[in-house]
């Protein structure tokens, strides 16, 4: 197995979905820094045409309803020629999570989705800013009832402690303060969309979408004192004061070291995040640059970063299907699809808390980790799928015998990834192997019947451990 | 009331209400608009998925009475629908309603029996791959958008095959997944080329006369149905811009409306068990502005009540009456051509 494919394979597992072969050969041709490069600012990425799925899909049109709108964006990361797009999107939205429970209002979100997508790669600030205008974030923190002569602090608090600079950097009178900048900070008819989302009514006509407005009639206008400094803030300066913070660079590094590096932060990860946060300063807090600063680290291409995070589920699924091509038209079946997400743990758009979910390990449970096997390996050992039709042939045209359980194995290995394992998940693959017996030809390329050994022996590594490792 | 030197089309009312059920009064995405007998409206409500086991065909009443509704659920079994998309009355007054699902024309009577269903999947003659738009000539003769196929298929009235025109591209006589038909008085044929952002004109016989809001004022985007008056002005739902777009019987563009829906009765019927709903409501500006990143049509649809939002097809009735039907916001406006 090629190194430079190796690497290759594990910045598509973190910077997108696991990448097919094929899709491996473009990128390797372009070679690592330039990949990085194009995954950092693309332009504009291909995906599954809106309009072809708002013709099928009525719900997916409408968008009133959570499991269409988890649908729709499933399409997105399915089909998107930049996958690190909705990845960082993906990142986001368990970040700053918001949640259909509350809101009921799915169009609302996707904007936020949107939003992520045009901000996310960006300035920092840029990004908060619009957060704090969030339609969804408004009335999923309550800023709608944070009224000048009456503050809600709820906003204000997760502004700063889960969204840019952790507790214990701050004090109480910040989030007063803070809360206090950004009264008069919230929805278009407030009042009628609070009442609607509050009862769930659809009535009479469906959803209406939601949109910022500014009220500076119950704007605090005061003096205020935040994180040392004094002024009649607004939200912006407020804004403007976190991301300066050393917390604050801190803060997003860390989380999006811990989201595309490695769960754990050890020294060696503590020395990576020092450069992400020194390129968050150097480059005016964007976004890109921390991100750039991390996949060219020589931590990240190192071989204890490889396979050190849990697959989230959303990624399990997405990089499963991918692999498999599958979902590349509009389908009746993608709904199941956005179901698994739920079944597995990470339904999109129902992020459990304010919090997000909790990542890392904790996303395996005996439950959960049924629902993955059972999936991975369904989708990728059915041999008329047509990216499972593109690895057997990779795999039985690099091999002259196909009788050799050991070269069968090594190979789908390597053209389902490359994925490594460990010697007794080889050993065991190659068992599997050996008990289907040789592979069925005929003129020396698999039959029916060979396609379907291989097919399983590919659904087979679906099912190990390592396959649920990014 | 809007004007053009040649057209009034004035707003009349709204039907409908969204309905979260799976029967009875209001509409669940609908998606095509019928007039039987007795000045009965028949609404084909294709449902989303949550509710697709209550696919079926509402009737109703210009007064808003809900008269009766039938549906067999979700499936390919006889009478059933998985995605239906269109309906016509045949000569004979039977309902024929296409799937793109199931690949099939089903044929019921107006009261809901199931008669008979034609089609099947494929690219041959008389066969579908993803029927749309239905329309039926005054002779009784029936054209079927065949989708997936990117052409049009014309039968007798019991559904035999006659001829097909059209294959994929963007030349003339060809297309790109057409979506709604209609047949003007002379029995010309227009077709709602969906993906090509225009509206092709055919004579009878399928020969190509001319293009339609290809480009200029009035340019269509991603059209999805048709209809002409009996002064040979062309109405066409144009789906991607949320609008109704007008052509003269010249095809030159006459006018454009976004829409100006009110409440139904069915709608004033809810507030009236819900008047917090309405207190808040009245004190709303339900005609917002629309921040720059989500100034497009679509969106300015999806936060703007009063507009069309999923305008999939608009009929005419023999009153003259012009029927918008609006998938997103589960009603239907109608106004009157004068």
């Amino acid at each position: 197995m090629s190194k430079d494919v190796s690497l290759m394979a594990h910045l598509m597992r973190r910077a997108g979905f696991g990448a097919t072969r094929n899709e491996l050969e473009g990128y390797l041709s372009d070679g690592y820094e330039a990949t990085v490069d194009n995954l950092l600012d693309p332009g504009e990425s291909g995906h599954m045409p809106d309009d072809i799925i708002r013709r099928y899909h009525v719900d997916q049109s409408e968008l009133r309803q959570l499991d269409g709108a988890g649908a729709y964006w499933l399409y997105r990361m399915l089909t998107t020629s930049n996958p690190l797009e909705e990845k960082l999107a993906l990142f986001w939205h368990g970040l700053f999570a918001t949640g259909y429970a509350k809101l009921n209002q799915a169009r609302s979100l996707l904007n936020q989705i949107d939003m992520f997508r045009h901000y996310g790669f960006g300035s920092f600030r840029d990004l908060l800013v619009e957060l704090s205008k969030d339609p969804a974030m408004i009335l999923w923190l309550d800023n709608n009832e944070n009224h000048k002569e009456a503050i809600n602090e709820n906003y204000g608090r997760e502004l700063l402690e889960l969204f840019s600079m952790g507790i214990g950097n701050y004090s109480e009178d910040d989030i007063k303060e803070c809360a206090k900048a950004f009264t008069g900070w919230t929805l278009g008819n407030a009042e009628y969309m609070s009442v609607r989302a509050s009862k769930d009514s659809i009535w009479p006509y469906g959803r209406i979408a939601w949109h910022y407005e500014y009220r500076a009639d119950d704007h605090d206008g005061g003096e205020k004192r935040f994180l040392g400094e004094v002024g009649n803030f607004n939200g912006e300066d407020i804004v403007d004061i976190i991301v300066t913070q050393e917390a604050t660079a801190r803060f997003l590094s860390t989380r999006l070291f811990q989201y595309f590096a490695s769960d754990e932060v050890d020294s060696n990860g503590e020395l990576v995040i020092s450069e992400m946060m020194e390129a968050y300063f150097q480059s005016e807090y964007k976004v890109s640059a921390v991100l750039r600063s991390l996949f060219n680290s020589g931590y990240f291409k190192s071989d204890k970063c490889m396979y050190s995070r849990v697959k989230g589920p959303v990624e399990s699924v997405v990089g499963t299907v991918r692999l498999a091509g599958t979902y590349q038209e509009p389908t009746l079946d993608v709904h199941a699809l956005w179901a698994q997400t739920m079944f597995m743990g990470q339904g999109l758009l129902a992020p459990p808390t304010v919090e997000g979910w909790h990542e890392g390990v904790e996303w395996i449970d005996s439950g959960s980790l049924v629902e993955r096997i059972n999936f991975a390996a369904k989708e990728l050992s059915d041999p008329t799928k047509d990216g499972v039709k593109d690895i057997i042939r990779r795999v039985t045209s690099s091999q002259k015998d196909l009788s050799d359980p050991e070269k069968l194995v090594d190979s789908c290995l390597d053209y389902m990834g490359p994925i490594q394992v460990e010697a007794d998940t080889r050993e065991g693959l190659i068992e599997f192997a050996e008990s289907q017996g040789a592979v069925q030809t005929q003129d020396g390329q698999p039959d029916e019947s060979g396609s379907l050994q291989v097919a399983r022996l590919i659904g087979m590594i679906a099912s190990t451990r390592e396959y649920q490792l990014a | 009331m809007v004007n053009t030197n040649t057209l009034s089309i004035r707003y009349l009312k709204t039907i409908g209400i969204v309905n979260n059920g799976f029967n009875g009064r209001g509409f669940a995405n609908p998606y095509d608009v019928a007039f039987g007998p007795n000045e009965e409206i028949f609404v084909l409500n294709r449902c989303d998925p949550a509710r697709r086991s209550a696919i079926r065909v509402g009737v109703c009443n210009l007064d808003e009475e809900y008269l009766y509704e039938f549906g067999y659920g979700f499936g390919n079994e006889d009478g059933q629908m998985t995605l239906p998309v269109a309906m016509a009355f045949d000569a004979e007054g039977r309902l024929l309603i296409t799937d793109e699902h199931t690949n099939r024309v089903n044929i019921y009577s107006n009261k809901g029996d199931v008669i008979g269903k034609w089609g099947t999947k494929g690219d041959s003659e008389g066969e579908f791959n993803g029927p749309a738009g239905i329309a039926v000539d005054s002779t009784g003769l029936v054209y079927v958008c065949d989708q997936r196929n990117h052409r049009i298929q014309k039968y007798t009235p019991e559904g035999k095959f006659l001829s097909q025109w059209g294959i994929r591209g963007s030349g003339q006589s060809e297309f790109n997944l057409p979506w709604g038909i209609g047949v003007d008085i002379s029995d010309n044929v227009y077709v709602a080329d969906w993906r090509n952002d225009r509206v092709q004109k055919f004579d009878s016989g399928g020969q190509y006369l001319e293009t339609i809001g290809d480009s200029g004022e009035g340019r269509l985007n991603r059209p999805s149905g048709v209809s002409v008056d009996k002064n040979g002005n062309i109405y066409v739902t144009d789906w991607g811009n949320e609008r109704l777009q007008v052509f003269d019987s010249s095809g030159k563009a006459i006018l454009s409306m976004r829409g100006e829906a009110t409440l139904s009765d069915w709608a004033k019927d809810f507030f009236e068990s819900n008047p917090d709903e309405m207190e808040t409501r009245e004190i709303s500006n339900l005609n917002p502005g629309i921040p720059n990143h989500l100034n497009t049509p679509y969106h300015v649809s999806s936060q703007t009540e009063s507009y069309f939002w999923g305008p999939v097809s608009v009929r005419i009735d023999n009153n003259n009456r012009l029927y918008v039907v609006e998938s997103n916001r589960h009603r239907i406006q109608i106004y009157e051509i004068e």
